[in-house]
């Protein structure tokens, strides 16, 4: 082939975007992040690792971490569950999988602020729909159930104001959006399944359905598993919207919502404390990078089937 | 037939439809599910119809009962109260797009998503073309260079790309709005797995038949990638239209480039008991779009969305 | 003791009907092959045995039991699958020690970690079977590793070993070797045949290749659009076909196929050319079938075709001529020897004429037509012929 040059027109562009873009925004953070700089301020001061210092000794900053930790260690395993147990239902089925599959897809697809606000409105404590839903079980043999009944003399929870629920309720609605995403990608994963090992295992003796699913689907899912963990984990660190929409001062009831995404927002666009910011972006890239590399080490490590 | 009913059918071996006690009960874990899933849009939906005195009563069913109310803000302009009365539907999606311009955040969502995507596929073609079909010295190194950033977040790095905007002053821009996202790390990775699997002679057919490089990607390779193309648009519109962090950042006061999310988040500052409806009017007209594209074209959508997954 | 009975077996796929009343008696210790193109429902026949679809009429039976309601665990049948379907996660001897386990042990025995702790002596006999399957095989070198670090002939063993270790009442093969190459091939027919011997067990053996099929098989059914047209030995099914798509189907190259006539006392001939045969009856729109090797070269005159030679096929030990007759209207291939191959070159015009008494005939419909009063045709006479023609 004659030597040609163009390859250096193709791609130009792009390691220049990804050089401006990706890679010097992360070397200014960790500039900025030994630093105690804000914007319209002449120069910065050089404090070395005090930014760092503070986030691991200031309560507000293990709250952040407790929240973020929370909201994580509630949506990951809950999506990913709720996501298999969708896909495997689903997939199961005979006839309406389709429908089933477009509606839980559907919160996926909305913006999540905008969810964000409609939830907000139904579990509204007077005039939300999912109060006055609750409080028509009372009287029922739901009253048996020592929370209910306790609400039915009272009041039901003030979902997003109660310190004891936000972070709860803030994490219910990351699962409800993002369930259907994981249930999409594992029903992709059951249907590239063949057929035939399924076959063999009822052959080989594999009589109930428990049996079919520890022997085929679940090793066979392993990869999917492996990435949707992954993915669910990124999604649900970078959590914003719903925080933002619910709390735009101060993270929510006692800080309890107070997760990282948000306090990079409030400390540094809010607040212009730009060293602390990045010092928090610093943290939050790494916990991102360490995930992704664990997921390509576990999937390479695997050995495929030809 | 009755022996036959013994043979445990194996997943989705039997076409044929018979009733069932399992299959009942996974109908019925999942409508239930379906319900759970659709309250915030029933929601939307129903009260972007609803009279505010509906909504504070929550009565009126799905549709609300659409009989007239009086419009407070009308009256209070001086006008009579008979003049005042209207509908509640009418009223929700007028006030919805007269209290704010909310055509043109539409409008806004339109021209930063296609900009980004258009911008996206000018960078991320060539580049992937290069890396899959080309060889030349350094093609590992970029490549190597490819998969770290496939590591980094945009969204995480949001604060020091905004300090470099602020620093040469480019806040409050559309090009501030679409800057960060010209460069789809994944999009190139995308599109070279995809061509690494478009044979050789295709492309050395094209070089006979003496097409320049340049023209090879436009004209050879771009109509193959088509699908995949297709589905990565997708992704990107549906992550664009949505994205409410970014341009919460980037733009501070000018309203003329509030992006949908931000017009929303806008009108939720500022809103009243009253404002309910035209809310939720405005939520659903922002939801609206992608939810109709989406019902359209399932199959496209979900393969698109669910792109990172070949990741 | 374990014959295997269909009766009456149909099964549709919504109006698609793939199996028409199938009845089929498999002998116990018996290599039956089920062979014909794609789409003949030969792999649905085999999955009803398996019990992996049921049918939608008719019954199976495997040992006197009625096992159409079985579910295919409790059958005790074992089925080596086109793709192999091994368990890609597990190591070959995980993948053979599958069935034994699902069977042998029960649900706390299987359980990981607690279970080979549990029953370590059970775990243990378990294994010992492994091995000495894998012994059998030859594949003891490769229990460790799994499927994906397999070559297409070593998964084939695996899939074998997984079937064969828990000494099933019989062997479903699903197409086994046509994932593999050429040569390959070749050799497995001769060694599955052995381990059949070997074993003494049923096989029930599908496959769309007819020379698998003839080579391998005590009886071969000869499927096609749902129907068994032909069920015997390999032997009769080549040599005395019953159907013109059977023999079509049988036979590589193909039979010869040419338009026939009889006259009103049933003399048969073809392109003028008389059979010295006669069947009973008439019939029109008969076809004449000659195999390749009942055609040979001769000289000029009675009793022969003329023709132009279009294409030699040298396969070594034989060579196939590609005639062109009466101006291109049909094409026959004929066997020569090496010897007689020599001299022919494309294009060279020869004589073909047929062996006496090998010729086939077949109504319109396909089925065979016997020849009536075997020994009247064949004495008669010259006149006579030049008569009809």
């Amino acid at each position: 082939m004659v030597r040609s040059h163009a390859h250096i027109w193709f791609v130009a562009p792009a390691i220049f975007l990804m050089i401006v873009i990706l890679l010097v925004p992360i070397g200014i953070a960790a500039v900025l992040s030994f630093t105690d700089y804000s914007l319209g301020n002449p120069g910065a001061e050089w404090v070395g690792l005090q930014n760092y210092e503070r986030i691991f000794t200031r309560s507000t900053y293990e709250k952040m971490f407790i929240a973020t930790f929370t909201y994580v260690g509630v949506v990951v395993p809950l999506t990913v569950g709720l996501g298999l147990g969708a896909a495997l239902l689903i997939h199961s089925l005979n006839r309406f999988s389709d429908i089933y599959k477009t509606i839980y897809f559907l919160p996926v697809m909305a913006a999540l602020l905008a969810m964000a606000i409609v939830w907000e409105f139904a579990l509204h404590p007077t005039i939300g729909i999912v109060n006055s839903t609750l409080a028509q079980g009372c009287g029922t043999f739901l009253e048996n159930w020592n929370w209910y009944a306790r609400s039915c003399e009272r009041t039901f929870p003030l979902w997003l104001t109660d310190k004891d629920y936000a972070i709860w309720t803030v994490a219910f609605i990351g699962v409800w959006q993002g369930f259907g995403f994981n249930m999409v990608l594992y029903l992709a994963g059951l249907t590239s399944i063949p057929r035939e090992l399924y076959h063999a295992a009822e052959m080989d003796g594999a009589r109930s359905a428990w049996d079919r699913f520890k022997l085929v689907t679940w090793p066979m899912l392993g990869p999917t598993t492996v990435f949707v963990v992954t993915i669910s984990c990124i999604r649900s660190f970078q959590v914003f919207d719903t925080v933002e929409a619910f709390y735009p001062q101060g993270g929510g009831p006692s800080k309890s919502v107070y997760v990282m995404m948000f306090a990079i927002y409030e400390k540094a666009i809010q607040q212009n404390l730009m060293g602390i910011g990045a010092a928090i972006t610093i943290i939050f890239l790494g916990f991102v990078m360490m995930l992704t590399l664990l997921q390509r080490w576990l999937v390479e490590r695997r050995v495929h089937y030809a | 037939m009755t022996a036959m009913t013994h043979v445990r059918p194996l997943p989705r071996m039997e076409g044929t439809f018979r009733f069932s006690t399992t299959e009942t009960i996974k109908h019925a874990v999942l409508i239930l599910g379906a319900v759970i899933v659709l309250i915030p849009f029933y929601v939307m939906v129903s009260y972007s119809m609803k009279s505010p005195s509906e909504i504070m009563t929550n009565t009126g069913g799905l549709f609300g009962a659409q009989e007239l109310f009086r419009d407070d803000f009308c009256v209070k302009l001086g006008n009579a109260a008979e003049d005042c009365m209207v509908r509640p539907l009418i009223y929700n999606y007028t006030t919805a797009f007269e209290k704010a311009p909310l055509l043109l955040y539409l409008l806004n969502g339109v021209i930063v998503t296609l900009s980004i995507f258009a911008i996206q596929i000018v960078v991320a073609l060539p580049c992937a073309y290069a890396l899959a079909k080309l060889r030349w010295w350094g093609r590992e190194a970029v490549f190597a260079l490819v998969l770290f950033c496939l590591l980094i977040p945009v969204h995480a790095i949001a604060l020091p790309l905004y300090i470099m905007l602020s620093k040469v002053g480019l806040t409050n821009t559309y090009a501030a709005l679409i800057i960060p996202w010209t460069i789809s790390v994944f999009g190139i990775f995308l599109m070279r797995q995809f061509f690494m699997t478009v044979p050789d002679d295709l492309i050395d057919a094209a070089r006979m038949d003496g097409m320049s490089e340049y023209s090879i990607i436009w004209n050879v390779m771009l109509p193959t990638a088509i699908p995949a193309l297709l589905a990565f648009g997708i992704f990107s519109v549906v992550a664009h239209w949505n994205d409410y962090f970014w341009p919460r950042i980037v733009i501070t006061g000018n309203r003329d480039l509030f992006t949908p999310p931000l017009g929303l988040r806008e009108f939720k500052g500022d809103a009243d008991g009253d404002n309910f409806g035209p809310m939720m009017a405005t939520a659903t007209i922002i939801v609206t779009p992608l939810i109709v594209a989406f019902l359209l074209a399932q199959r496209r959508f979900i393969e698109g969305i669910t792109l990172t997954g070949m990741k | 003791m374990a014959t295997i009975s269909l009766s009456g077996i149909a099964k549709s796929f919504g109006d698609t009907r793939v199996l028409n009343t199938i009845d089929l008696d498999v002998e116990d210790g018996e290599f039956l092959t089920l062979v014909g193109p794609s789409g003949c429902g030969k792999s649905t026949l085999l999955r009803i045995i398996a019990g992996l679809e049921a049918p939608s009429g008719g019954g199976v039976d495997i040992g006197g039991r009625d096992v159409t309601a079985v579910r295919p665990a409790d059958r005790n049948l074992a089925m080596v699958f086109q793709s192999y379907a091994l368990y890609p996660h597990l190591t070959v001897a995980e993948n053979m020690m599958t069935p034994l386990k699902l069977r042998d042990l029960s649900f706390w025995e299987r359980f990981p970690i607690l279970g080979p702790v549990l029953a370590r002596g059970k775990h243990r006999a378990l294994r010992d079977q492994v091995d000495e399957t894998a012994g059998v095989l030859k594949i003891d070198p490769l229990l460790d590793r799994k499927p994906g670090q397999l070559s297409g002939g070593q998964r084939q063993r695996a899939a074998l070993g997984r079937a064969m270790v828990r000494k099933p009442v019989a062997f479903l093969m699903d197409e086994p070797l046509s994932n593999l190459d050429a040569a390959l091939r070749v050799h497995m027919r001769a060694e599955l045949a052995e381990l059949h011997r070997a074993l003494g067990t049923t096989f029930i053996y599908v496959t769309h290749d007819q020379a698998e099929a003839l080579t391998m098989s005590d009886r071969m059914a000869v499927m096609m659009h749902g129907d068994i047209l032909q069920l015997d030995n390999p032997r009769r099914v080549y040599g005395d076909p019953a159907d013109l798509r059977v023999a079509e189907f049988v036979g590589s190259p193909k039979i010869n196929v040419l338009p026939g006539d009889a006259d009103s006392d049933g003399r048969l001939s073809f392109l003028g050319l008389p059979v010295k045969r006669r069947i009973a009856g008439s019939h029109g729109g008969i076809s004449i079938g000659i195999r390749p090797e009942h055609l040979r070269l001769s000289g000029a005159g009675e009793g022969a075709l003329s023709g132009i030679v279009r294409h030699v096929e040298h396969l070594g030990s034989d060579i196939f001529l590609h005639v062109d007759i009466a101006d291109g209207a049909h094409r026959l291939v004929a066997r020569a020897t090496p010897a007689e191959a020599e001299r022919i070159s494309i294009a060279d015009p020869v004589n073909v004429a047929q062996v006496d008494g090998a010729a086939m005939a077949f109504a319109a419909e396909g089925h065979r037509l016997r020849f009536s009063e075997f020994g009247a045709a064949s004495r008669e006479t010259p006149q006579m012929d030049k008569a009809v023609a």
